[in-house]
C-alpha cells in the first residue's frame, strides 16, 4: 500500500538564515490567537471555562447559589444515586419494559456527580497556587535569614583577625 | 493521586459495578414462565460445565456484586469527608492570593539587597585579601 510522505516543513526557515548576527533580520513569531479558533475542521475557543450543566441540556439536580456545600451535596447526590439503583432493581422484577426512565435517572445523577467534582478544580487550583506562593514565601525569607547570619559570622571573624594581627 | 481525581475514579468504579451488576443478574437469571402450558425447560445436566455456575452459586452472586457496590459507595462518602474545608469564597481566595503576592515581592526584594550587599562585601574582602597578601609577598611595611 503507498503511503504519501510527510509534508515538508513550512519554508519560512529561509527568513531566519542571518538571525545570530542580527536579531531584528527575521520576523517576529505570530502573537496568540484570541477568541475563537479553528482547528483541524472544530472550532474551539482560547477561553477555558466548564460550561454550566444547563448549556449541556442536562438538569441540575444540585441548588445553584453562589457557594455551594460541596460536601453535603456530593453525599446526597451519593445516597441518590444508591435509592435510584434499587429503584431500578425492583421496576426490572416487576415492570421490566419501563426501565428507560430509571436508567436516563441513573445518568442523569451521574453527570450532575462529574459536574460538582469539575467545578471544584478551580477551588483547588487557587488553593495551590496559595500554597505554593506560602512556601516560596517561606524559603525567601528564610534565605534572607542565612545570608544576615553568614554576613554577621564573616564581620566577627574579620574583627578577631584584625585584633589578632595588631596584637602582633 | 489528588483527593478530586479519587473522587472522580470512585464515581466511575460506582458506575462500573452498577452496570456489571445489572449486566450479571440479567444474564444468568432464570427464564421467566410465561404461561403454566409450556414445560419447564430442562435443568442443566452438567453444571461444572457452566461457567457461571463454576464461578459460585447464582444465589451468592448478587449478594457479592451487591457487598461490592456498597463498599464502593461507602468509600466514596469518606472520599468526601477526606475532603478540605471549603474557606470562604472564591473572592477570599483571590484577595488572599494577591496579598501573598505582595508579600512575596516585598521579601524578594530584601533578599535581592541582602544579596547585593553581601556581594559587595565578599568583593571588598577579597581585595583587601589581596592587598595583604601582595604586602606579605614583597614584605612591605602596612600603611
Amino acid at each position: 500500500m503507498a503511503t504519501a510522505t510527510y509534508p515538508p516543513p513550512p519554508p519560512y526557515y529561509r527568513l531566519y538564515k542571518d538571525y545570530l548576527q542580527n536579531p531584528k533580520s527575521a520576523p517576529e513569531p505570530p502573537p496568540p490567537t484570541e477568541g475563537t479558533y479553528v482547528c483541524f475542521g472544530s472550532n474551539y475557543t482560547t477561553d477555558d471555562v466548564l460550561p454550566t450543566l444547563e448549556e449541556q441540556g442536562v438538569r441540575q439536580l444540585y441548588p445553584k447559589g453562589p457557594n455551594i456545600d460541596f460536601k453535603k451535596e456530593l453525599r446526597s447526590l451519593n445516597r441518590e444515586l444508591q435509592l435510584h439503583i434499587l429503584e431500578l432493581a425492583d421496576v426490572l422484577v416487576e415492570r421490566p419494559s419501563q426501565y428507560a426512565r430509571r436508567v436516563e435517572e441513573i445518568s442523569l445523577i451521574f453527570k450532575n456527580l462529574h459536574h460538582l467534582l469539575n467545578s471544584l478544580r478551580p477551588h483547588q487550583a487557587q488553593a495551590t497556587l496559595i500554597h505554593i506562593l506560602e512556601l516560596q514565601i517561606q524559603h525567601r525569607k528564610q534565605a534572607v535569614e542565612d545570608i544576615k547570619r553568614r554576613r554577621e559570622d564573616a564581620r566577627k571573624l574579620l574583627k578577631e583577625s584584625i585584633a589578632t594581627l595588631d596584637g602582633n | 493521586m489528588d483527593i478530586i481525581s479519587q473522587l472522580q475514579e470512585q464515581v466511575n468504579t460506582i458506575a462500573a459495578l452498577a452496570f456489571n451488576t445489572f449486566g450479571t443478574l440479567q444474564r444468568d437469571a432464570h427464564p421467566v414462565k410465561l404461561s403454566p402450558n409450556y414445560p419447564d425447560p430442562p435443568p442443566p445436566s452438567n453444571p461444572t460445565e457452566d461457567p457461571a455456575t463454576a464461578a459460585g452459586n447464582v444465589s451468592e452472586q448478587p449478594k457479592l456484586m451487591t457487598a461490592a457496590l456498597v463498599k464502593a459507595a461507602k468509600q466514596f462518602d469518606a472520599l468526601v469527608a477526606a475532603l478540605p474545608p471549603a474557606e470562604g469564597g472564591e473572592d477570599v481566595q483571590l484577595k488572599r492570593i494577591a496579598e501573598l503576592q505582595a508579600e512575596n515581592d516585598a521579601v524578594g526584594q530584601e533578599l535581592q539587597r541582602q544579596l547585593e550587599a553581601a556581594e559587595k562585601e565578599l568583593k571588598e574582602v577579597q581585595e583587601l585579601f589581596g592587598q595583604a597578601t601582595d604586602n606579605c609577598l614583597n614584605l612591605k611595611r602596612p600603611d
